[in-house]
């Protein structure tokens, strides 16, 4: 009979963590390779999809899609070219008032172009159609498309990171910067890579959630999508990949169980409850998170 | 052996402060007359500024105050201490949504709920610092950024504590009821905090506090018990936040729950922090001011350039803010207190000039 309540929320809480743990990774990328706090990774989500959904009507769907995600990786780059590389040799905390800085500006910007707090409708979708129904879950196929697109990610960046040059050099300078430096890798390169493919994840997730969830409005990014994954990065690591993903699904669990059988009249804001409890839970009993090798 | 034991030479001489070129040389009659005559002449221009405008603009003017005391309670927290905390909208929500708890339940005395509200801020704020004690820096931030999701999602929507969506009210007290008298009664309060975080600082606390966020283990090292003063400096911060929140409680006259959000209440105020500088109290408190000024101002001069650039005016003040705040952190840490510190040294008998403010103004500095 449990089971039966648990299976929904459990199907649904990985498909909202898969999104969770693109972001996540992103987090995850700078934290790893900078030691960064990036508090403006929620807004490369948000500029995705104000991208897609502000040229879908001129451009086409799937073109458009590509526009948001570019779009996404520009805003990315240029933060990181503008406002993180001047800073670099700053104390991380300078860094994390930047990005927020960053983020509130970004935000603002997305009012303005977005005409206030107007609420997007989002129907269009990657692939249409139901997929199945799973404990009595119906899941569509834009659902396992953002499953799939985790898995293509974790195992395109497994691989990025074990086989090519570059990757060995990102994970050099994770370690030790300053000897990365003296053999050659140029560490301004690595930080606008790992920023760029931030920017690319959060872009993904950006285009992928607002089918899932019919609209958004501005700012989506940073208040639906920053605490959770944030809260995934840590529940993983904060330095491992395969981390954050475990952290996302599992933290779309957690969130979907804790406001599936509590009313909001009791106890609003139940999902926000549990992730300060399990945030505040994994940094007391495990600092070095589920996956995480170092603190 | 002995001669290790002795005390030194009492009059070994001190060297002047590094960096600092402190003249100790005393002004003379019309010096000191200077220097009174500048906070007569700021009270002047601000009483003319008040009684010559609407009590519109007093209101803004009260607002502006309200973000200093906000904005100091989170000085305390990373200027002076070295934690970040994301997640003052809680602070601040706490202290509002109590002082109309207070008011609504209990008694209509609106400086009762203020101590109420000043006392449950520190609370919870010292709550959250036992979590700070074993969680640190950048970690931290993310606990109190997760807090105040929590804040703003349940515990500002429980409907026995804040009546659910519809909001609490909170009056004014009697005598300051009008929107001049708000401002001069909010005015007084941001004095109390600023003489309060002044004297503060001067004592072995405050000097316990700073030696915490140069490091820890130093602080320790020399006898400073670390978590004490770090749940000293929580309280402190929880304190003002609470007399913040009761005082934005009665300007608004209710309180609901969608006051109280990351982007416009704790980025806001970190902003606020940041740009006006840390651990500079003055340039914090004048840069309060600023911001709320050019949040009424800058709109009507957007009038002037073209309709739309007009309607998104809040929303390109919000951007200008935080750029202003991007642009301090890289070319100017010490922010407005680049300037408000000398003007405070010299009213204080030194000379006036520009350059080291002195204590430390090596921007935001927490150990990761």
């Amino acid at each position: 009979m449990l089971a039966l309540v648990i299976a929904p929320a459990i199907v649904l809480g990985i498909i909202q963590g898969a999104v969770y743990g693109l972001v996540a990774v992103g987090l995850v990328l700078i934290y790893k390779s900078t030691r960064i706090f990036n508090f403006a990774a929620g807004e490369f989500a948000t500029i995705a999809a104000f991208g897609t959904y502000l040229t879908k009507d001129s451009v086409g769907y799937y073109p458009a899609l590509l526009v948001g995600i570019l779009a996404a990786v520009a805003t990315a780059l240029l933060v990181e070219r503008l406002i993180i590389w001047p800073l670099s040799d700053r104390p991380r905390v300078t860094l994390l008032v930047a990005t927020a800085a960053t983020a509130i500006s970004l935000i603002a910007l997305q009012f303005v172009f977005g005409a206030g707090g107007k609420i997007f409708s989002a129907r269009d979708t990657v692939v249409g159609g139901k997929f199945a129904e799973i404990f009595g879950v119906n899941v569509s196929y834009q659902q396992l498309v953002v499953l799939l697109m985790l898995l293509v990610v974790g195992v395109g960046l497994a691989l990025f990171f074990a086989f090519t040059d570059t990757g060995l050099a990102t994970l050099a300078t994770s370690q030790e910067p300053t000897a990365s430096r003296l053999v050659g890798i140029r560490l301004s390169r690595v930080s606008m890579l790992v920023w760029g493919m931030a920017g690319l994840l959060g872009g993904l997730a950006g285009v992928l959630l607002p089918p899932l969830t019919g609209n958004f409005t501005g700012a989506f990014g940073t208040i639906d999508l920053l605490i959770p994954a944030f809260t995934a990065a840590v529940l993983g690591g904060m330095t491992s990949i395969p981390g954050a993903f475990v952290g996302g699904l599992s933290l779309g669990v957690i969130q979907n169980l804790a406001s599936f059988n509590i009313s909001s009249d009791r106890l609003p804001g139940a999902t926000s409850v549990a992730v300060l409890i399990v945030l505040v839970g994994i940094l007391l009993a495990r600092p070095s998170g589920l996956l995480g090798k170092e603190a | 052996m002995a001669a290790t034991l002795e005390r030194p030479d009492a009059e070994v001489p001190v060297g002047p402060e590094p960096g600092v070129d402190r003249q100790r040389t005393r002004p003379g009659m019309a010096g000191w007359a200077g220097r009174a005559a500048f906070p007569l002449v700021l009270l002047a221009v601000g009483t003319w500024y008040v009684l010559s405008s609407t009590p519109v603009h007093s209101d803004v003017l009260a607002s502006g105050v309200i973000i200093a005391v906000g904005a100091l309670s989170l000085n305390v927290l990373v200027g002076y201490v070295g934690q970040i905390s994301l997640g003052h909208q809680a602070f601040i929500g706490i202290g509002a949504f109590t002082a109309a708890y207070v008011m609504t339940k209990s008694t209509d005395n609106f400086f009762a709920a203020l101590v109420v509200a000043a006392v449950v801020g520190a609370l919870q704020a010292v709550f959250l610092g036992l979590i700070a004690l074993r969680v640190r820096g950048l970690y931290f931030a993310l606990v109190t950024l997760s807090w105040g999701a929590v804040a703003e999602q349940c515990v500002f929507r429980l409907k026995g504590f804040t009546g659910g969506g519809a909001g609490a009210s909170a009056p004014r007290p009697g005598l300051f009821d009008s929107d001049r008298g708000y401002l001069v009664l909010a005015s007084i309060v941001l004095g109390m905090v600023l003489l309060i975080d002044w004297r503060l600082m001067a004592t072995k606390a405050g000097r316990a506090m700073q030696a915490i966020r140069e490091s820890p283990a130093v602080a320790a090292n020399y006898g400073i018990s670390v978590p004490r003063y770090t749940l000293f400096a929580f309280g402190v911060s929880g304190l003002y936040a609470g007399i913040a929140g009761a005082l934005y409680a009665s300007r608004r006259l209710t309180v609901q729950a969608g006051d109280f959000t990351f982007a416009g209440v704790a980025l806001t105020y970190l902003i606020v922090t940041v740009v006006g500088g840390l651990r500079r109290r003055g340039g914090i408190a004048t840069f309060s001011i600023f911001y709320v000024l050019g949040g009424f101002y800058l709109p009507q001069l957007a009038k002037h350039i073209n309709e739309s650039v007009a309607a998104n005016a809040g929303y390109y003040v919000q951007v200008i803010s935080g750029v202003l705040a991007i642009l301090t952190l890289i070319f100017q840490p010490e922010g407005l207190g680049t300037f408000t510190a000398p003007i405070g040294r010299w009213l204080k008998g030194e000379r006036f000039q520009l350059g080291h403010g002195g204590g430390g103004a090596e921007g935001i500095n927490v150990r990761p």
